[in-house]
């Protein structure tokens, strides 16, 4: 197996499921709630995307022609549906499973089943609604490879890399220059002396949730340039977001993207040995989680008294 | 005797009117010290009557709900009775987890991963090497008991969410280490065929059917019955200390960390016991069991019924099974309505279905006390509330009497009255002033001014209050000098209004 392809399919990897646990990891630091809903968000800003894409397909190609500004054109649509649609849904899980219940008894409890609820729902109703046959998502990076250093990837890998550095570093300069953004840290580093301040904690999670809404939204344009959309297109993400954030140390980002890389190569190492391969890359990971958290329980980069409790 | 309207809780206790001088007579659980019910004895103040009055009735609904279900099953259709019988077995399991999360307060979700490795250990041993079926039981309990000690270590060192995410993954890590054994890659994963306690020729007829239901049943008492030995006894109390004050259950001396792992034990050992019976009910066992679907599933009951109680275990079982297993004509949309009822209760209940009862009666009691504060004011008066406190019930009587005539006082004053008290402080008065002053002259000595002359000066005088404490001196009550007495008077008097007016 060639060195090159492992490294390219683990960044690749690694992208995507930063973007998922960076999102759970910012939810939980700044407003305590753990959302088992990403997963759907994912699922169903996929479909949004789908839909978007299809409707209007047609009337882009009439417009333009076939050419790298059609294919820009759809790509700029898809994103945009996919990242509006996941801010919309993180809307919902906000209005859902945060404002009724935020300062009632055992928040951090109910909010979670009230997003598995809303996970589950999402997932049967996508299921019945569209049923089982999975949906392409039109190659918003085109189709080809590149050779580059001695190195082939696909024009998709490099796209969702891409993106994910470029997402990602709006994401944190965002977060580290505006006044919102500093409202948000103030919540993560202390929710109570931040409420104190006057910051109000309703006006703080929404956009949060919203934003994190959005970047599932992206992950998922980005991943379904690999694999397909499907109802449960969404668990597995979930699960490996979920693993990388509790992984990194929940609320610490530096710690999800450490973890998402080493997740992700991991994932591509384990899958290109030839005696483990594909079959024993979820075996490997959790084997491999469950020994980190054995000897630093809260995580890589949760040093003790930084994370949320 | 005329029958009076009966208010409050009595008329719906169980009161039972023994003679006044047969003695309590309560019959022993065979070798233990418990009673089955819990009487209790107490003369009524009001009838003088001897009563013992049950004070706790859940053992009557248990004893019901679980007695209607045995007396129905066998008259069910056949459909239904599989249905009961699951609804037992995953009651079963819900409630051993109800154990580990509730009393241990371990936020384990390995429970389908444990259940799964003592069916496929005990189903392969069956299978496999020959094992007997009754001898599967023992296999599957020393299975969930070694798996349980291994996922007990880390119990105590990690965080809730930590921990849930590991036994999340160790369930995943056992979905996909019995579909990659080579043995089992023919089936798909699956063992089939296995042993049972229903014999061959009964499998899916009728008297086979039954037997299962009443297999399921039996688990289901004996989980019920470990519920309550761990639960409300030595363990439980130990871990119920350690749920409101860890600090201080340690320094009690309390181990809490060693009774967690206990009862993590216990209810493993009993979870492998159910997967064995769970292999044996379907003759076989596939690796969906340890799939994260039907974990979600098994979630969304302990939580609709309210998570650390054995009663809403059985509950959500019930509603979640009837809905799974009952409308299968539903299709994915009864997924939809589990989601959507474990929406509604974790959004408007605080603990499930269970705990509806004791948040409505809180809630009742909150709206009772503010509609009550809205509608008395106090005014010195004592409130139900407080009037146990008094041993002198005379007290109470006395403090409303002075309330409704200080009420009464407040009516007469006027500016007329004043004015014709600085008019003539000493003298005939007009008869609503006479109440009023004869008011003030009845009060406390603490309640009271005097005038006190300037030493060394002609007509000065300030005014000072009494302390109402022998030893403590007066104390001026401002460096106004009143130049007449009459002026001095009328100061006082309007103090004392003042201080009738703001009682």
């Amino acid at each position: 197996m060639d060195i090159s392809v492992t490294l390219i399919n683990g960044l690749n990897l690694a992208a995507i499921y930063g973007l998922m646990a960076i999102g759970i990891s910012l939810l939980w630091s700044s407003v305590g709630m753990i959302n088992m809903a990403h997963g759907a968000t994912f699922a169903a800003s996929g479909y949004a995307a789908w839909l978007v894409a299809d409707a209007t397909k047609a009337l882009v190609l009439a417009a333009f022609g076939k050419g790298l500004l059609t294919t820009s054109l759809m790509a700029g649509i898809t994103l945009t549906a996919g990242a509006g649609f996941g801010a919309l849904f993180g809307a919902l899980i906000y209005l859902l499973a945060f404002l009724p219940i935020h300062d009632k008894p055992n928040f951090p409890v109910r909010s979670l089943i009230v997003t598995l609820a809303i996970n589950l729902a999402t997932v049967q109703g996508l299921l019945w609604y569209f049923g089982p046959k999975q949906k392409n998502l039109p190659k918003i990076f085109g189709t080809g490879k590149l050779e580059f250093l001695g190195l082939s990837a696909r024009y998709d890998q490099i796209g969702a890399i891409l993106a994910t550095a470029v997402i990602l570093g709006l994401t944190l300069f965002w977060l580290k220059t505006s006044r919102k953004g500093l409202e948000i840290r103030a919540m993560m580093q202390n929710p109570e002396g931040a409420v104190l301040s006057g910051i109000s904690v309703r006006w703080t999670a929404l956009p949060v949730t919203m934003l994190t809404g959005a970047l599932a939204g992206l992950a998922a344009i980005l991943l379904s340039q690999t694999i397909f959309v499907s109802p449960t297109s969404g668990t597995m993400p979930l699960i490996k977001g979920l693993t990388i954030a509790l992984l990194g140390g929940l609320g610490s980002v530096p710690g999800a993207v450490a973890g998402a890389i080493i997740i992700g190569f991991l994932e591509a190492i384990v899958g290109a040995i030839p005696f483990l391969g594909q079959r024993y890359v979820l075996f490997a990971t959790f084997l491999f989680i469950i020994i980190v958290l054995i000897i630093r329980p809260r995580g890589l980069g949760g040093l003790l008294d930084e994370a949320r409790k | 005797m005329t029958k009076f309207y009966e208010i409050g809780q009595r008329p719906s206790e169980i009161i039972l009117h023994p003679d006044g001088d047969a003695p309590l007579h309560r019959r022993r659980l065979p070798f233990t010290r418990r009673h089955l019910l819990k009487w209790r004895s107490r003369t009524n103040p009001k009838s003088l009557q001897q009563e013992r009055m049950l004070a706790d009735k859940r053992p009557l609904w248990w004893a019901l709900g679980l007695g209607a279900l045995a007396i129905t099953a066998p008259f069910l259709t056949n459909a239904s009775l599989t249905i009961a019988a699951i609804f037992c077995m995953f009651a079963a399991i819900n409630v051993l987890w109800t154990l580990v999360i509730g009393t241990a307060g371990i936020f384990s979700l390995a429970t389908l991963a444990i259940v799964g490795i003592g069916a496929y250990a005990s189903a392969g041993l069956n299978v496999y090497l020959g094992l007997p079926w009754p001898l599967m039981f023992v296999a599957g309990g020393v299975a969930g008991l070694i798996v349980g000690g291994f996922l007990a270590l880390p119990s105590t060192r990690l965080d809730g969410l930590y921990y849930a995410l590991l036994t999340m993954g160790f369930a995943e890590i056992c979905r996909v280490f019995v579909q990659q054994l080579k043995a089992l890659t023919a089936a798909n994963g699956a063992i089939n065929n296995v042993g049972s306690f229903i014999p061959e020729d009964w499998q899916l007829q009728r008297p086979g059917l039954l037997l299962g239901f009443a297999g399921a049943f039996v688990i289901l008492l004996l989980a019920l019955l470990i519920f309550r030995i761990v639960n409300s006894e030595r363990l439980g109390m130990l871990l119920q200390t350690a749920r409101e004050d860890e600090a201080f259950a340690e320094a009690t001396g309390i181990d809490y960390r060693r009774a967690r792992l206990m009862v993590f034990l216990i209810s493993s050992t009993g979870l492998g016991v159910i997967g064995a019976f769970y292999a044996q009910f379907y003759g076989s066992i596939s690796p969906s069991i340890f799939s994260l679907d039907q974990l979600m599933l098994l979630f969304a009951m302990i939580v609709i019924g309210g998570l650390g109680r054995s009663e809403g275990a059985v509950i959500g079982t019930a509603i979640v099974v009837l809905i799974d297993k009952g409308l299968l004509g539903l299709g994915p949309l009864r997924i939809l309505l589990v989601a959507a009822i474990m929406l509604a209760v974790t959004l408007f209940a605080h603990n499930g279905l269970v705990g509806i009862r004791e948040q409505f009666r809180g809630w009742r009691n909150r709206k009772k006390s503010e509609a009550r504060a809205r509608r008395t004011e106090k005014g010195g008066e004592v409130m139900p509330e407080e009037a146990i406190e008094f041993a002198d019930k005379q007290e109470i009587y006395y403090r409303r009497f002075q309330k409704r005539l200080r009420d009464r006082l407040k009516a007469l004053i006027t500016p007329e009255l004043i004015e014709e008290h600085r008019l003539r402080p000493l003298g005939q008065h007009s008869d609503a002033l006479n109440r009023v002053l004869n008011h003030f002259r009845r009060g406390e000595v603490a309640d009271k001014y005097a005038i006190m002359r300037q030493p060394d000066q002609f007509h000065a005088y300030k005014i000072v209050a009494f302390s109402g404490v022998r030893g403590a001196p007066p104390r001026l009550v401002d460096d106004k000098i009143y130049d007449d007495i009459n002026q001095a008077y009328h100061a006082v008097f309007l103090l004392r209004v003042n201080d009738l007016m703001e009682s």
